[in-house]
């Protein structure tokens, strides 16, 4: 873990409202698995929370993140230039152990396909993944290209501006007869991530889920327990440390 | 070379730098970034008797210069600590344990469990996060006083600091309070509280509605208070509140801190506290100034 300046490289839209921002580090941190996310200052000095950005490539001291334009923060970042310095504190957090896996469902709704491409782009080579992934609409749509190493890949969006009218969830089960997978890899809205769990108790499917979180966070690094999530048994768990990946039956959704 | 160390209440800190309570943890995850050794001291993680789950989520949000939290004192209790983190933390730094409780009992309590281990104890009397045993016992003058005295009857060993609210009508009255009461020292400020609105969704950011507002936009305030502070008691002053860099820090101690914490700056830079350590070396050099005891209570006020 390293807290450093680095430099825009590049930062561009590539959806409504969607950017990607790529960043060359001063020196290097060492492998980052997908999953992982980095802490990325605004470049408004006035916010003085760093935003988590789930890592999406990182190829020597380039790497990459994307983000959604939600606020006066984010609405500053994309005004950051290549030659912008921005301090970030990466790497973060836990990522999707796939250790043994062969064939892996992976779920993804709008911006949370983003550590779900990095998974796919460091294990296509072991791994069989199917990808499931869903957009509000076509406008939203980036980066597809990227899981088309998947095995099989279905992209779906809520209006049926492209592809079938459907969501991630829904497109997954629509197909999870036909193909064999032995594990489930899941990011996207809250809501999805609980109706992902709830079809998944129904159907009384208990293979492996493993779900990337999000939450409102404030070092990053585990200290100040500002993003906690709820488990199964009660306790308190830091979304920023102990995730953000977790077996989805670990965590109160 | 300047000499950093500072001596309050008999206790040598190796500089006046301390991580401020709840931003810092019980220093484990900052000391993967930096040897953490190199503080004069962390403030813990609130800590109660018992372990607390704390509020729900959201607990921040931001505003210009500032952020709010309202964590309401999650903690594994004062037991676990000092079980699993007093020894990791003492070898490191001096060990400020923050505590809190809901009722007077509770202070007494768990200012006996730490008497003789922690290196301060610093009484939160003014968390605005929880319902109770939070601020309520450090808004009022005459709770300031019963809260302290209590809690330093259970002391022995470890001298006392009391933090104080800034949400007071006098906090140089309540600085006497504490004083009165028996504290060793005080510091100041926590945070002031403050609300963040989502107005698509008409409602509060923090799930707890309300939360405290730290930052370096909160700076002026907490400069004024720690001078007013200062100059109504005879007990040390430790200054906080949206110190960001050396400059900040030395601000504090000319203004009468005798040693400063620093807390949001870590979330903006996770190195912060050893370059405000740097930076006031090098300051000091460059003033031509030994010690940095020097400084503190220099301010001349205009006209």
């Amino acid at each position: 873990m390293k807290d450093f300046v680095s430099t825009v490289k590049e930062n561009k839209a590539i959806a409504d409202n969607i950017y990607m921002i790529t960043l060359t580090l001063p020196e290097d941190v060492g492998e980052v698995h997908g999953g992982q996310f980095l802490n990325l200052a605004t470049g408004d000095s006035s916010k003085l929370l760093r935003r988590p950005l789930g890592i999406v490539k990182k190829t020597g001291l380039d790497v990459s993140v994307c983000y959604q334009v939600k606020g006066a923060g984010t609405r500053a970042l994309t005004g950051a230039k290549a030659g912008d310095k921005l301090r970030v504190l990466l790497p973060l957090g836990n990522w999707f152990d796939l250790d043994g896996c062969k064939n892996v469902a992976v779920i993804g709704g709008g911006v949370g396909i983003f550590p779900l491409i990095a998974v796919v782009s460091e294990l296509y080579s072991q791994i069989n993944f199917y990808s499931y992934i869903g957009f509000r609409n076509k406008g939203a749509m980036c980066l597809t290209s990227e899981l088309e190493k998947s095995k099989k890949l279905t992209v779906v969006t809520d209006d049926g501006s492209y592809g079938e009218k459907s969501n991630a969830v829904a497109a997954f089960f629509d197909d999870c007869k036909n193909i064999e997978y032995d594990t489930i890899i899941a990011c996207g809205p809250p809501v999805m991530l609980r109706v992902l769990k709830g079809e998944l108790k129904n159907r009384g499917i208990d293979k492996p889920c493993y779900v990337s979180l999000e939450e409102r966070m404030g070092c990053g690094m585990g200290a100040c327990l500002v993003c906690v999530c709820k488990k199964s048994d009660g306790s308190n768990a830091r979304v920023c440390r102990d995730g953000p990946v977790f077996g989805i039956s670990e965590v109160e959704l | 070379m300047a000499d950093l160390s500072v001596e309050i209440c008999g206790v040598k800190l190796k500089n006046p730098v301390i991580a401020a309570s709840g931003t810092f943890g019980f220093g484990r995850e900052y000391n993967l970034l930096y040897d953490i050794s190199v503080l004069g001291g962390v403030s813990t993680k609130g800590l109660t008797p018992e372990p607390r789950l704390g509020n729900p989520v959201p607990r921040i949000a931001e505003g210009d210069s500032v952020i709010l939290n309202a964590v309401g004192l999650q903690n594994p209790g004062v037991d676990a600590f000092l079980e699993n983190d007093f020894k990791f933390l003492s070898k490191k730094t001096a060990v400020i344990a923050n505590v809190a409780g809901k009722t007077l009992d509770d202070y007494a309590e768990i200012c006996g469990k730490l008497d003789g281990y922690a290196d301060f104890i610093e009484l939160n009397i003014s968390c605005p996060n929880v319902k109770a045993g939070g601020m309520a016992f450090g808004i009022r003058p005459e709770s300031i006083k019963e809260v302290t005295r209590i809690s330093k009857s259970a002391l022995k060993y470890t001298p006392l600091i009391v933090k104080l609210s800034p949400n007071v009508e006098s906090i140089a009255v309540n600085a006497q309070a504490a004083q009165a009461g028996g504290a060793d020292a005080v510091s100041l400020i926590n945070t002031l509280t403050g609300m963040v609105v989502d107005i698509e969704k008409r409602r509060p950011v923090i799930a707890n509605n309300t939360g405290g507002v730290s930052g370096a936009g909160i700076r002026p305030i907490a400069l004024r208070m720690v001078y007013e502070a200062a100059h109504s008691v005879n007990i040390p002053v430790i200054g906080m509140g949206g110190i960001t860099c050396a400059e900040d820090a030395i601000a504090f101690m000319m203004a009468g801190a005798r040693a400063v914490q620093v807390g949001t700056a870590n979330f903006t830079d996770g190195n912060a506290m050893p370059k405000i350590i740097s930076g006031m070396n090098s300051w000091l050099d460059a003033h031509g100034i030994k010690s940095v005891n020097e400084i503190v209570d220099t301010l001349v006020l205009n006209g």
